[in-house]
């Protein structure tokens, strides 16, 4: 029986391969439960395809993956009850409003149609969506894409919260409305997972950190270790051995 | 002068025809080149058999250049959107006029295989050209390119005015008319035509083939070089005028937001109903069917071919199709309703995240397409068959009916997990909002599929009804309600195992190693060979096999256009049963051959 003191995500030596290129490559996370984890790397590190085998939106090569100590590839059903999710770029049912999403997720969950519909009305009210009650989700901006994506997250109160770039494209007023919710979220005992390349964020909400580059942990644990006595942006670029291009070349870039 | 970043009209030119070489060289993998290959091979067929007409059968010249002219007109509406390799979306943002990047984005419609293709079948103009003279070959030479041009011209025109006001349900569906409509003159035309008079009115018929663009070199070179001269002049003239209009369109569109083939909406929707499971996920599946352009289009399309068919055939009095009306429509709508999961994209994602949701959404599914597809096909059944006073149809459609639609219901929901060919996701498509984005020739043989595969379904029943009609009404209900839950109990389970696989296939694309071979990988002759197999062999098996056997069996008088019942009755067993047997050589051979190269190939690694 799965219990708190089992850690919210395990993964164990996920590997992934898109033909000759090795995405990701013997990814070992703990997650603890409770914490609120940042996973932080360069473009192409392979962290959306870590978040999607962890879910169970990819299968991986070899490895596994764990929720609250449920396997994610043997108990499939069971493990995507204690999540919410918010991938990154993915379609949703596009011709239905932000409303009648989440009405109808709500209901197919199996959720009672009286906690759906005060659920949908809280969540659009707090995301700011309840303004385009007409709008179909096709016709969504990017960032209330991200909103309607959050709200799908949360509305069957998981136990878990896995999201993918949940910052990217979303306005400041929104993104602080986010933060609180998530920050809420994680007061009352939720743990949550963000995968950013937005340094601040990750430093002003997560406790936990990890940080991938080309397919593999280069460093994970609490955000004081992982950091040092730096910025986290300063220990990122160390770690990944980065070096800040920008200085030479473009003479031409005169208006 | 041109602002100075831009380049001259030759330059942008070049640029364009190596961009959009560069993007075919680029897709040309896999099946990709293998359907480029054999659509080329295909078409060149064609282009010689047009130049064979301009030398053995001359006086049809007109009408055979009148049929190219049909594809260029038809092909995009077909594929929805004439797949713009270049979209003008790209150059939005060049300092230049519209006229200049639109005559740009022309030479670079003429890189690519069909211009190439049709330019040949043009040829056959000079070879025409030749009965009259020197002069003759000339005018026909000048008259083959001008008429390529116009007829790339026109193509392009449709695609921009759908693309731009096909924005409506209205507009959608009329779409739809116009092609259910198109798709059943090609197969009966003939009906009407026949009808009219045929042969003694060759002087109309003639005329009218000229009137059309496809006819302009023709009357060109027949006229004295003067009158010659000037229809050329005019032809250009007219090319100048599509280019306008061209450009003109194309600047409206770029600035026109996309909106994904969105109809307008006034009012708040009607909330969804209280329920769940498979009830919930039809609801949802019923508002995309009623909001998505593609899908009335593709609807109107069923239904317009499903009603125009039977009433062609009626021009030469023959009723028999009229009561099957409701039954066409079936298998049309289950041929566009094939792609479900293809159609939504990466939206999957959510039913396989929600616990249990794979069966809700499969049952929702079907019973939305049959709340969609039933009605219509139950008035037409009941209308044609009250209408052509056929009494001996009623067991036919009442029996095949349930069978059909409960096959239907079952077929599409498998093929959409089985065969599903990925697109490009509902919310990044662009400026055509008929175009779904996914592979056409896919897309196409998988409509195919579902025209084998649902008439498949009410075989048994059919089998009932020549025994004893009235069983075999109840064999329809029942074969139907099995076909419709056990096909759906399949879908739902290969869902529950292979989900993330089809998530995967539409997110990134087909898995980049081979692990079994493609069509691509067939020698050229066999390439070729199962595709027109594919292609060309229901034409033996149906109409003309099992249609004639069906009509002999039940002692019916019409002849239609079946050729068994034209020749002496010693003859007509053995027709049938020879067309029967090629189409189904055809098909086994179609089937057979790529597997046993898979199979080779599998041993083999």
């Amino acid at each position: 029986m799965p219990t708190h003191r089992e850690p919210a995500l395990r993964t164990t030596g996920l590997r992934k391969a898109f033909g000759d290129h090795l995405a990701v490559d013997d990814i070992h996370l703990t997650v603890p439960a409770g914490s609120f984890y940042g996973l932080v790397g360069p473009n192409g590190a392979g962290k959306t395809t870590t978040l999607a085998m962890a879910v169970g939106l990819l299968r991986p090569d070899s490895g596994s993956a764990e929720i609250f100590g449920v396997d994610v590839w043997r108990d499939t059903v069971q493990a995507k009850g204690l999540i919410g999710v918010l991938p990154d770029g993915n379609a949703m049912p596009e011709r239905l409003t932000g409303r009648e999403v989440l009405t109808y997720l709500g209901l197919l969950r199996g959720l009672p149609p009286a906690v759906v519909a005060e659920r949908t009305d809280e969540l659009l009210q707090v995301l700011e969506l309840d303004v385009a009650e007409r709008t179909l989700v096709i016709e969504y901006s990017t960032g209330m894409r991200k909103k309607i994506g959050l709200a799908v997250a949360l509305l069957h109160a998981p136990r878990l919260l896995v999201l993918d770039e949940p910052f990217e494209a979303v306005d400041p007023v929104s993104a602080a409305t986010i933060r609180t919710i998530l920050r809420r979220f994680a007061g009352n005992g939720g743990s949550v997972i963000i995968s950013s390349h937005v340094m601040s964020f990750v430093e002003q909400l997560c406790d936990h950190v990890g940080v991938i580059s080309d397919g593999r942990v280069v460093a994970a644990g609490p955000l004081a270790d992982v950091r040092g006595a730096g910025t986290l942006e300063e220990a990122f670029v160390d770690l990944v051995g980065a070096r800040t291009g920008g200085t030479e070349g473009l003479a031409w870039l005169t208006p | 002068m041109a602002h100075p970043l831009t380049p001259g009209p030759a330059a942008s030119a070049q640029h364009m025809i190596r961009m959009r070489l560069a993007l075919m060289r680029n897709s040309l993998r896999g099946d990709n080149a293998s359907n480029l290959y054999t659509g080329v091979s295909l078409g060149l067929v064609l282009a010689f058999a047009t130049i064979a007409v301009a030398v053995l059968w001359p006086a049809h010249l007109p009408v055979t250049l009148a049929v190219w002219l049909s594809g260029w007109i038809f092909g995009p509406i077909f594929i929805g959107g004439g797949g713009e390799a270049l979209r003008p979306e790209y150059f939005s943002m060049l300092p230049a006029t519209p006229g200049r990047i639109a005559a740009a984005l022309l030479a670079g419609a003429f890189a690519g295989p069909a211009p190439v293709v049709t330019l040949v079948a043009l040829m056959s103009l000079p070879v025409y050209g030749w009965r009259f003279g020197p002069a003759g070959v000339l005018i026909g030479l000048a008259a083959a390119v001008i008429t390529l041009i116009t007829m790339v011209m026109i193509s392009r025109v449709i695609v921009a005015l759908i693309g731009l006001f096909v924005r409506s349900r209205v507009t959608a569906a009329a779409v739809g008319v116009v092609t259910g409509t198109a798709v059943a003159l090609c197969s009966n035309g003939w009906a009407p035509v026949a009808a009219l008079g045929g042969a003694d009115t060759a002087a109309w018929s003639q005329l009218f083939v000229r009137v059309l663009p496809s006819g302009w070199g023709v009357a060109a070179i027949e006229a004295p070089w003067l009158l010659a001269l000037a229809i050329l002049a005019a032809n250009a003239a007219v090319i100048a005028l599509l280019l306008a209009a061209w450009s003109g369109l194309l600047a409206r569109r770029v600035v026109s937001a996309a909106r994904g083939g969105v109809p307008p909406r006034r009012g708040t929707p009607r909330p969804l109903p209280v329920a769940a499971g498979a009830r919930i996920a039809a609801a949802k599946e019923l508002r995309t069917w009623w909001r998505d352009l593609v899908r009335i289009q593709l609807l109107a399309t069923a239904l317009s071919y499903a009603v125009v068919t039977p009433l062609l055939l009626v021009t030469v009095d023959a009723w028999v199709m009229v009561p099957f009306a409701g039954l066409i429509a079936i298998v049309m709508g289950a041929a566009n309703s094939a792609n479900l999961y293809g159609s939504d994209g990466t939206a999957l994602w959510l039913t396989l995240m929600t616990p249990g949701a794979e069966r809700a959404d499969v049952r929702g599914r079907q019973l939305a397409w049959l709340v969609i597809v039933g009605p219509a096909a139950l008035v037409l059944s009941l209308a044609g068959t009250l209408i052509s006073g056929l009494s001996w149809a009623w067991p036919w459609v009442l029996g095949l009916l349930p069978a059909l639609l409960g096959g239907g219901a079952g077929v599409i929901v498998l093929l959409a997990v089985t065969s599903l060919v990925p697109g490009t996701d509902p919310h990044k498509r662009g400026g055509n909002p008929l175009s779904t984005g996914a592979d056409e020739t896919a897309e196409t043989s998988l409509a195919w599929l579902v025209f084998l595969a649902v008439p498949a379904t009410a075989l048994p029943a059919a089998g009932v009804i020549l025994l004893n009609p009235w069983a075999g009404v109840v064999t329809g209900v029942l074969t139907g309600v099995l076909s419709a839950w056990g096909l759906g109990k399949i879908a739902y389970r290969r869902l529950e195992s292979h989900g993330i696989e089809l998530l995967n296939l539409m997110k990134y694309g087909p898995p980049p190693e081979p692990a079994r071979p493609t069509t691509a990988d067939l020698p050229t002759h066999h390439r070729i060979g199962v595709t027109i197999s594919y292609l060309i062999a229901w034409l033996p098996l149906f109409p003309q096999g099992l249609a004639p056997l069906v009509m002999k069996i039940l002692g019916v008088e019409e002849r239609v256009w079946f050729l068994a019942l034209y020749l002496p009755p010693i003859w007509q067993w053995p027709t049938i049963i020879f067309m029967i047997a090629i189409g189904l050589l055809m098909y086994g051979y179609a089937v057979l051959i790529p597997m046993r190269l898979s199979s080779s190939a599998s041993t083999n690694r």
